[in-house]
């Protein structure tokens, strides 16, 4: 009997996603042991014992403090980045420009500190960690520029500028912020007092600490501001955001803001706590691992964190497994992408 | 004539609505009938059970002499039926020769495009279709692109031709064209039903009409002999129904008032409402109900004219700010728009007012005060379910307008925009929302209510104006109302 309703076509569900917490631990086990199996056979098949390669890789991740500690360092940039990501998708907004905000934070810290006049010291620190954050709103801000500017998808505008904001290091690097004569592009060393604090034993620096604090105060405003409200409305219906009252161009500014300049505080860090110098390509490939985390924040923002150690764990000890007996680097990438796979499948259903 | 489909004492309820209620209806080979009726009046489920998308609860169809249930739309096609929506069922990127290819046996496992070719320009030679077989769908007028669809048809053997409100998106000479080729089609001998509110069309070119009105159909009557005012009459019905407000509020302050309010597809508009009354808007749906409701809430720019409430100018406002000076709106579109259906009804009931209180304080979402509202508005406006923290889409339509009623209300606004608030509703929750409408305007606030059910815009309005194409055909004092002129106007033409 219903006529059909003129003028209410044309309202996409922006994120139609939802996290099954019915027995949730039990399925995420079943997912890792359904990945071990898979690995097993993997690894088999390359002619090594799977045995061995598991116990090559839990050595690698939780074998010593250090061990840990290097693995916090990978979980770093991923819970930075992949905190940002998680409240653009929220909002429905899909940012695929991690990799680029953190290459832009990257500079922003590298070039306030070559800058610094005299000895940088933790005032260098702070600001060169404010111009990071700085340089990757800015990068992700030009992008919400073209696409509320201009209507272009914001999945390709984020998405092309990235190989722009990685030519742009090159670029830096092979002038202004270049070490002459490495014979690599790259810039000179960070004097090491204003390397970030590491934590003694485990030797991890505070990156990951920051970024989980990032990711609280994300979790904070998503659930307890009218803000958050707002795009949690905006993700679920465009309609309702805009009859709620809510502007959709400000929340879109507000998410990719917030996602850019953490992304900047990834590349800061990264810089300023483990490499201790730009290096051309340092960001290469993070923005991806980041959607994968984001993935779950945008399903619930504490599972961000979790999410992105796992990650952190699982690269520390494939490498390792690699290093130990010699699994070829291809395999390794492999098995890393199907246990993210089934935990994916696993933990995560259309609503 | 040869009877071609007869359907008998179709029966359809969804719940409790009774949408066919023991229908019959019947095409004879070589006859045009017209279906009239207005919406929600079982036009389309009527189709559908003919069609098979939808079983019918009991009745019999019969088509070209053979019995016809339990079938699907594949069946129904491959029995000579064919159905050409309001919305064409084709693909702009390819030409007219892919489409009319596209899922056809006949055009052959290695396509024959020759062969379809040549067959395309003879029947629409023959119709006087006037198709290019290689023109790309994208490039061709609306008009066109409804002839491919009846090329389909045709091509396809279809004996039976449903057309549901086919001229609703065409321009005035496409119409006639249209005409003239249903004609050819009926000198042909095929059967055709045209589905429409609009009377002249069906002066024009049926040769019998069924009028259907709240799942019961009219006997069919030949159209020879009959004017326009008593089709209209037929459409609407006869039996003025009493208003049901009885208690006139007079001398009360003017509240809303437009002055050549035009937008895209609506207007210039004039507009005068005082406190205590209801503006009933009747029309066809597509009429400008929708742009009109969306420009007086805020959510569609006006382009000129003014708006003003309490005497204030809001036509430059954004919706938030006409929420806040006392503009409630309820949307037609539940389901995305004025609701979350994903949402909690808690958080459904703030969606409007997150940053004012009690739901938000120092900036910061007040969850036990949101939940406390919640729980007193879920009493008050008798919202059945578990509790505040149910997701609204789990809900009853019923129930999931009273989140909608209770929100716009409880800001005790001084006008209240409604569009189609009732519908989808079961009759118990159509009354509950009728009620709240009327109390609010029995405490002086000034109601714009939209809808396509004039029933109920009899039943509950001060004035009635009838849009058509997108400004107002008449306007009229409930006392004054005859049901042939608002069908008149409905229509689209005055008399």
């Amino acid at each position: 009997m219903n006529e059909m309703q003129p003028n209410t076509i044309g309202t996409p569900v922006r994120f139609p996603f939802r996290l099954r917490t019915d027995g949730i631990l039990a399925r995420i086990l079943w997912a890792i042991g359904l990945s071990i199996v898979c690995a097993a056979g993997l690894i088999a098949l390359a002619d090594k014992n799977p045995l061995v390669a598991f116990s090559a890789m839990l050595a690698g991740a939780f074998g010593s403090a250090h061990q840990i500690g290097v693995a916090l360092n990978k979980a770093s940039p991923y819970l930075f980045a992949g905190s940002g990501l998680a409240i653009c998708f929220r909002a429905g907004v899909i940012n695929m420009g991690s990799d680029g905000q953190i290459a832009f934070g990257g500079i922003g810290a590298m070039a306030t500190i070559m800058a610094w006049p005299g000895e940088p010291g933790l005032a260098a620190v702070i600001v060169a960690l404010l111009a990071a954050a700085f340089c990757g709103g800015l990068w992700a801000g030009l992008a919400t520029a073209i696409h509320l500017g201009r209507g272009v998808n914001e999945v390709l505008v984020t998405l092309l500028l990235n190989f722009v904001a990685l030519l742009f290091v090159q670029l830096v690097l092979s002038g202004v912020l270049g070490q002459t004569g490495a014979g690599f592009l790259q810039s000179p060393l960070v004097p090491r007092t204003a390397w970030l604090w590491r934590v003694p034993l485990f030797d991890f620096h505070i990156g990951i600490a920051v970024a989980a604090l990032g990711a609280g105060l994300l979790s904070f405003i998503l659930w307890k501001t009218p803000f958050g409200f707002a795009v949690r409305v905006a993700g679920r219906s465009r309609l309702a955001t805009a009859y709620a009252g809510f502007s959709l161009a400000g929340i879109t500014w507000g998410v990719m803001l917030s996602a850019g300049a953490l992304a900047g505080l990834a590349g800061g860090t990264e810089v300023l706590g483990l490499h201790h110098r730009l290096i051309e390509g340092f960001s290469s490939g993070f923005g991806f691992k980041a959607v994968t985390v984001a993935l779950f924040g945008a399903l619930e923002p504490a599972a961000v964190i979790p999410a992105a150690i796992f990650i952190g764990l699982l690269e520390t000890g494939a490498l390792s497994m690699q290093r130990q007996i010699g699994v070829p680097s291809a395999l390794v990438v492999v098995i890393e992408a199907m246990t993210m796979l089934f935990i994916l499948i696993a933990t995560v259903r259309r609503s | 004539m040869a009877a071609l489909l007869e359907m008998r004492a179709i029966a359809k309820y969804y719940g409790p609505v009774r949408a066919n209620d023991g229908i019959d209806l019947d095409v004879r080979a070589g006859e045009i009938v017209g279906l009239l009726g207005e919406n929600g009046s079982g036009k389309s489920t009527l189709m559908k059970v003919l069609f098979g998308i939808v079983p019918p609860d009991s009745g019999g169809i019969v088509f070209r002499g053979r019995e016809l249930s339990g079938h699907r739309p594949r069946e129904a096609m491959g029995a000579g039926i064919a159905m050409i929506h309001q919305h064409f069922m084709l693909i702009d990127a390819m030409t007219v020769l892919e489409n009319v290819m596209l899922g056809w046996a006949e055009a052959g496992k290695v396509l024959r495009r020759g062969l379809i070719a040549q067959r395309v320009h003879e029947v629409s030679r023959r119709l006087g279709l006037d198709l290019d077989p290689h023109a790309r769908v994208a490039d061709l007028p609306l008009g066109r692109r409804q002839r491919i669809e009846i090329l389909k048809a045709v091509l396809r053997n279809a004996e039976l031709l449903i057309l549901d409100e086919p001229t609703s998106n065409l321009a005035p000479g496409e119409v006639h064209d249209l005409l003239t080729i249903l004609s050819r089609l009926r000198s042909e001998g095929r059967g055709i039903v045209f589905i429409t509110h609009k009377l002249p069309e069906v002066l024009d070119v049926c040769d019998s009409v069924v009028v259907l009105r709240a799942g019961k159909a009219s006997p069919k009557a030949s159209v020879v002999g009959v004017s326009k005012s008593q089709l209209a009459e037929m459409m609407v019905g006869r039996d003025v129904a009493a208003p049901h407000i009885l208690k006139k509020i007079d001398n009360q302050p003017l509240r809303l008032e437009a002055r050549a309010l035009t937008g895209a597809g609506l207007g210039p508009l004039d507009l005068e409402l005082r406190g205590g009354e209801i503006l009933g808007i009747a029309g066809v749906d597509g009429n400008g109900q929708f742009e009109l409701a969306e420009t007086l809430s805020g959510l569609r720019p006006a382009v000129s004219g003014s708006l003003r409430l309490d005497g204030r100018d809001i036509v430059r406002m954004s919706s938030a700010r006409r929420t806040r000076v006392g503009l409630a709106y309820m949307p037609a579109d539940r389901s995305a728009t004025a609701l979350v259906k994903s949402m909690s009804i808690a958080e459904n009931l703030m969606l409007r007012d997150s940053r004012r209180r009690p739901y938000c304080r120092n900036g910061l979402l007040d969850q036990g005060a949101t939940v406390e509202k919640a729980n007193s508005l879920m009493a008050q406006f008798d919202i059945r379910a578990r509790s505040a923290d149910t997701k609204a889409g789990s809900l009853s339509g019923g129930n999931q307008q009273k989140i909608v009623i209770a929100r716009e209300l409880d800001r005790a606004p001084a006008v209240l925009v409604a569009h189609q608030p009732t519908w989808g509703l079961d009759p118990g929750a159509t009354r509950f929302v009728l009620e709240r409408i009327v109390a609010l305007r029995d405490g002086g606030a000034a109601i714009v209510y939209i809808s396509s059910e004039l029933e109920e815009i009899l039943a509950i309005s001060d004035r009635i104006a009838v849009l058509s194409a997108g400004r107002f055909a008449g306007l009229v004092k409930r006392e004054a109302v005859e049901k042939a002129q608002l069908g008149l106007w409905m229509s689209g033409r005055t008399a």
